[in-house]
């Protein structure tokens, strides 16, 4: 069975749920984290989720940020002027709140390891990342539909919600992946 | 007479930006009349130039604002580095654009330095809101 990431209630409410990848191999997965009763979250919480979801979704899918530990999100945090060749900056007070958001949500695991001391600033390039995509052809990544692992959202039709099961991929151009 | 259409264009142009963007053009305009005495009002035929050309962006690399936008404004454009879609940018299409001095101002900083690896000047960017309120 799959492990799920570590959740707040406020991801829980707004994207039902993140699954954990790579740690551990699976055979089924078949529970979804929206079955767990949750609080309802505060006015407040879903406003940041909101803010999140708007600015940092502003020119890509807003990754959910269970997927990089505490230190990568703080150097994304501390270098959006220069955030992969484009300026990304916020305004002081969302860039506080959007940072105290990624941190409290971060990963408990460091997912590093095998890098060689460097801090991951991609979840494409963490080695979790890399084995759990292993088995992609190349082509598929790089086709125009999708353009880079970046695009989480272009194969896994139900990341939004945070959904990462296998059944709801569609790789464009290509058709589910069983 | 040529006066009285400026004014006329200037003033129908306006009224497809929401009362804060208008007063945001009114300050973008005394900056620009401060730092260049012969500033004499915003055009649309210079925003139309700042927009479609070409220049060397922060990556190194050709750029311009309708590499993301396009050309026809009323269309969705694509961000040309990550390729998501991009709702269209003229109010006309989109009511939502141009409503806000905080999404303004966010966004014609970054986009100037995506396109010209520098900010732009209170002329520039009335000159292109001016192009863009048009379109
Ligand atoms: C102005 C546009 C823009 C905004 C706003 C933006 N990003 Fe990005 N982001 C990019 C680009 C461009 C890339 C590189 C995409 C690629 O290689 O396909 C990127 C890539 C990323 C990646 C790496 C994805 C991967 O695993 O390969 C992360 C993580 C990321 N952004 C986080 C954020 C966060 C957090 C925010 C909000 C603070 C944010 N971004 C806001 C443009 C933006
Ligand atoms: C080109 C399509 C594609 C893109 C883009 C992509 N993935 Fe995947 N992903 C897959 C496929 C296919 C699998 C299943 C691989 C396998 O089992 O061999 C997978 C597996 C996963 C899994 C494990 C799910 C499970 O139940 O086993 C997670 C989590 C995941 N991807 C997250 C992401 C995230 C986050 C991104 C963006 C940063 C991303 N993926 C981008 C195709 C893609
Ligand atoms: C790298 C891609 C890219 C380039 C190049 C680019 N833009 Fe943008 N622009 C965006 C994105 C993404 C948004 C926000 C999209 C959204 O709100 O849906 C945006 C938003 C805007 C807005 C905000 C409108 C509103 O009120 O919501 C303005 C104005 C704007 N761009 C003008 C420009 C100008 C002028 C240039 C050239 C100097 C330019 N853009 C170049 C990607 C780009």
């Amino acid at each position: 069975m799959r492990k799920l990431l570590n959740l707040s209630v406020a991801a829980l409410l707004l994207a039902g749920g993140v699954y954990l990848y790579a740690e551990d191999e699976h055979e089924e997965h078949e529970h979804h984290a929206s079955s767990f009763v949750a609080k309802p979250m505060s006015k407040q919480e879903k406003a940041t989720v909101l803010l999140y979801q708007k600015e940092c979704g502003a020119c890509h899918f807003a990754y959910q940020p269970e997927f990089l530990p505490k230190r990568s999100w703080d150097k994304t945090m501390n270098s959006l002027n220069n955030h992969f060749g484009t300026d990304a900056t916020l305004d002081p007070s969302d860039h506080k709140t959007i940072q105290n958001y990624l941190v409290s949500h971060a990963s408990k695991n460091d997912r590093m390891t095998g890098m060689g001391g460097e801090i991951a600033m991609r979840i494409s390039e963490t080695p979790n990342f890399k084995h759990e995509h292993r088995e992609i052809p190349k082509k598929m990544v790089t086709q125009a539909d999708v353009k880079s692992f970046a695009n989480c959202a272009s194969c896994h039709t139900k990341a939004a919600s945070g959904s990462y099961r296998e059944r709801e991929i569609r790789i464009p151009n290509y058709g589910s992946w069983e | 007479m040529k006066y009285l259409a400026i004014v006329w264009m200037f003033s129908m142009s306006l009224m497809a930006a929401s009362p804060e963007v208008v007063q945001y053009m009114n300050e973008l305009s005394k900056t620009a009349k401060a730092e260049n005495s012969s500033f004499s009002g915003f055009d649309a035929a210079r925003g139309k130039e700042i927009f479609t050309s070409t220049h060397t962006g922060k990556q190194g690399k050709p750029m311009a604002c309708t590499s993301c936008h396009t050309t026809n404004l009323s269309n969705n454009g694509k961000n040309s580095l990550t390729g998501k879609v991009i709702d269209p940018l003229s109010p006309r299409a989109n009511p939502q654009r141009l409503t806000s001095t905080k999404e303004v101002n966010k966004w014609l900083k970054r986009n100037f330095m995506d396109v010209y690896a520098r900010e732009g000047s209170a002329q520039e960017k009335g000159d292109v809101l001016t192009y863009i309120m048009k379109n």
